[in-house]
């Protein structure tokens, strides 16, 4: 059948608004846009009016005409909130206390992981089955009885409460790399390991000089979340280490009584009224606790995003 | 299955180093070269079986260490009359007394405020998990078209999951950031309210106003369903798409099928991350933890009926999800 000119001219027309099957046109399009800026409007919303806030002063904050545009920046409101957060120390506490378990416990899943994908052996749905259960079971359930036993076992105020867990498997969340292990190794062809065993390799060098290698993104992936997990991590820190480390979480749940002790002339008189307790100092001092994870998934978010595929998490 | 032990060797030995030695020493003396050459002569199923348990060994002394014990304990604790602890020394002693459902009577006879919570965090769970399941399908479906500049978004849509932690979300809550601007009060709630009638225009008001921490609550969830729909295989798209498919049936008969198995992970994971970042529940095991005439044993009871009320969900869900499958086979 033979197309006029005028019919074609239409049928481009029809495309380029409504599309066709494997582009969508622009009215679609548009759509889609206007979706993904309202949904990202949305995320966004909480983090951008917290650092607004953060800028605003005393007068800004009481002023009901005074919503987005603060009337001048206040900048002293940062000052003020590193000082209570003791911002420098804190900081250092929390990437010790977030990293170092953090390597503990991906090295311990993977080769729990390994050892699950890899071999056969009786019990191992038993064992499985464990690994989901120790997920399943709220934290706070666990949290009386194994706040005794650490303290009997002595681990107690120092990093050691979330080190020995995580070299075991009972680190934060750990049953997730565990998983997310299995399924990378799963992924592993049999051959490359066999050859190597054909070789004479052991088991072990097998896992170090090939499996490993190929796991490089689940490992990454796997470091980054236990990372950011360990550093959210608030009511165990704070009950494990008993002051011993205050990590920035830590320091921004205690932000209140901490401002109140170091400016304590707040409460007296008007004079005194820039001194007081505000929520632009204590959105100042959250935006500091979640900065550093900003800037770090500014870096990695293509890890965050983009591989989820490739760490197997879908499986095959 | 001894056919190693014949195997010629093609690989030449480098030279010894001297910590080569020092390593040929310890393992001669230690024993290693004697269990090593057993450890060969096993058959090849045995073998695996055991380096397998070795791989996972770190993980058996855990759950003895650091499960069983604490899950021992807890179970003990909330079918005891009464638990508490005691300083001797530098050792926290727990005394137990009793056995019995006292613990669990006390919360379902003496507090109403308890069961209220009990109810209020299953309803909740049952009305949040799908939503989340919903809302972060169609964001990860969002996610995945091709278009300028989705990278941006996809950088926004998934800073929940750094973000995501109890504190900073009761602060969001605290200070009403979780609320959609406008929703509450305004023209919105009184269209609501004017066309739909009585209780249930509050309901969805509710879930309006939970709108927002759903979207924050689905982040992972969001990630897994993304990776799930990047695997999906475009060959079968295609050839629906020649046999005049339209994208709806494409979804319904293709895409929805193929991420089964991953809401199955999302359902738990969602329960158990809700179930753990502050609900109702939550706030009462940890303040009758600390009071005087609840104690520990109590807040242990409650727990439980926590974690009771995570596999009900769970199970529920995952039975719907089965049968939905079922009919997909």
């Amino acid at each position: 059948m033979q197309l006029t000119k005028s019919q074609i001219r239409k049928r481009k027309i029809k495309r380029f608004f409504f599309g066709s099957v494997d582009s969508s046109g622009i009215i679609s399009k548009l759509f889609l846009y206007i979706i993904l800026i309202g949904i990202s409007f949305i995320f966004l919303y909480p983090v951008l009016k917290m650092l607004i806030t953060s800028f605003m002063s005393l007068e800004d904050l009481i002023d009901p005409t005074v919503n987005w545009v603060p009337s001048s920046v206040m900048l002293e409101n940062y000052v003020k909130a590193a000082k209570v957060l003791k911002f420098k120390d804190a900081l250092w506490d929390s990437i010790v206390v977030s990293l170092v378990p953090t390597v503990l416990s991906v090295i311990s899943s993977a080769l729990i992981g390994y050892g699950f994908s890899q071999f056969n052996f009786p019990g191992k749905k038993i064992w499985f089955a464990a690994v989901v259960l120790v997920f399943l079971v709220p934290t706070i359930l666990l949290s009386i009885p194994t706040y005794v036993l650490y303290n009997n076992l002595g681990l107690l105020k120092s990093l050691k409460a979330y080190m020995y867990p995580a070299m075991v498997g009972f680190g934060l969340r750990q049953p997730v790399f565990i998983f997310i292990f299995y399924q990378f190794f799963n992924g592993i062809p049999n051959e490359l390991s066999e050859a190597a065993e054909v070789d004479g390799a052991n088991a072990f060098q097998t896992f170090i000089k090939i499996a490993v290698p190929l796991a490089i993104p689940a490992f990454i992936i796997c470091t980054l979340y236990s990372f950011v997990w360990y550093w959210n991590e608030t009511n165990l820190a704070l009950s494990y280490f008993q002051g011993e480390y205050t990590t920035l979480q830590i320091a921004v749940s205690q932000f209140e009584n901490m401002y109140r002790e170091l400016f304590p002339g707040g409460n007296v008189g008007m004079d005194s009224a820039s001194q007081a307790f505000n929520e632009g100092v204590l959105f100042a001092g959250t935006m500091l606790s979640i900065l550093p994870l900003l800037v770090l998934y500014a870096f990695t978010q293509r890890w965050f995003v983009e591989s989820a595929d490739r760490a197997g998490i879908a499986g095959n | 299955m001894n056919d190693n032990n014949k195997k010629p060797t093609l690989i030449q030995e480098p030279p010894k180093t001297v910590l080569g030695k020092i390593k040929d020493f310890l393992f001669k003396y230690l024993g290693i070269n004697f269990i090593s050459k057993k450890f060969r002569k096993l058959p090849k199923r045995t073998r695996k079986a055991i380096t397998g348990y070795i791989f996972i060994f770190p993980f058996i002394i855990g759950f003895f260490l650091f499960g069983l014990r604490p899950i021992f304990n807890s179970i003990r604790m909330s079918l005891a009359d009464f638990a508490g602890s005691k300083v001797v020394g530098d050792q926290t002693k727990f005394i137990i007394e009793g056995f019995g459902f006292t613990q669990f009577k006390n919360i379902f006879v003496n507090n109403d405020k308890h069961v209220e919570a009990i109810i209020s965090v299953f309803g909740e769970l049952m009305i949040v998990v799908p939503l989340v399941l919903v809302f972060s399908l169609i964001l990860a479906l969002l996610v995945n078209k091709k278009l300028k500049g989705i990278k941006v978004f996809r950088m926004i849509f998934f800073i929940p999951v750094i973000l995501l932690s109890g504190n900073l979300i009761s602060y969001f809550q605290n200070y009403n950031l979780l609320d959609l601007p406008g929703l509450r009060g305004g023209t919105m709630q009184e269209i609501v309210e004017f066309y739909i009638p009585g209780n249930f225009s509050n309901i969805i008001i509710q879930a309006f106003d939970k709108v927002v921490l759903i979207l924050w609550l689905g982040g992972v969830q969001t990630l897994i369903f993304l990776a799930g729909l990047q695997k999906t295989d475009k060959l079968m798209y295609e050839a629906a798409a020649i046999d005049g498919a339209t994208t709806w049936e494409m979804f319904w008969k293709i895409t929805f099928p193929s991420l089964i198995p991953l809401m199955m992970i999302n359902i738990v994971y969602t329960t158990v991350i809700y179930a753990s970042l502050g609900n109702p529940l939550i706030t009462a095991i940890s303040q009758a933890t600390i009071a005087a005439d609840y104690g520990r044993d109590y807040a242990s009871a409650l727990a439980w009926i926590l974690f009771g009320i995570e596999i009900v969900v769970i199970g529920i869900y995952l039975l719907v999800l089965y049968f939905a499958n079922k009919r997909y086979e």
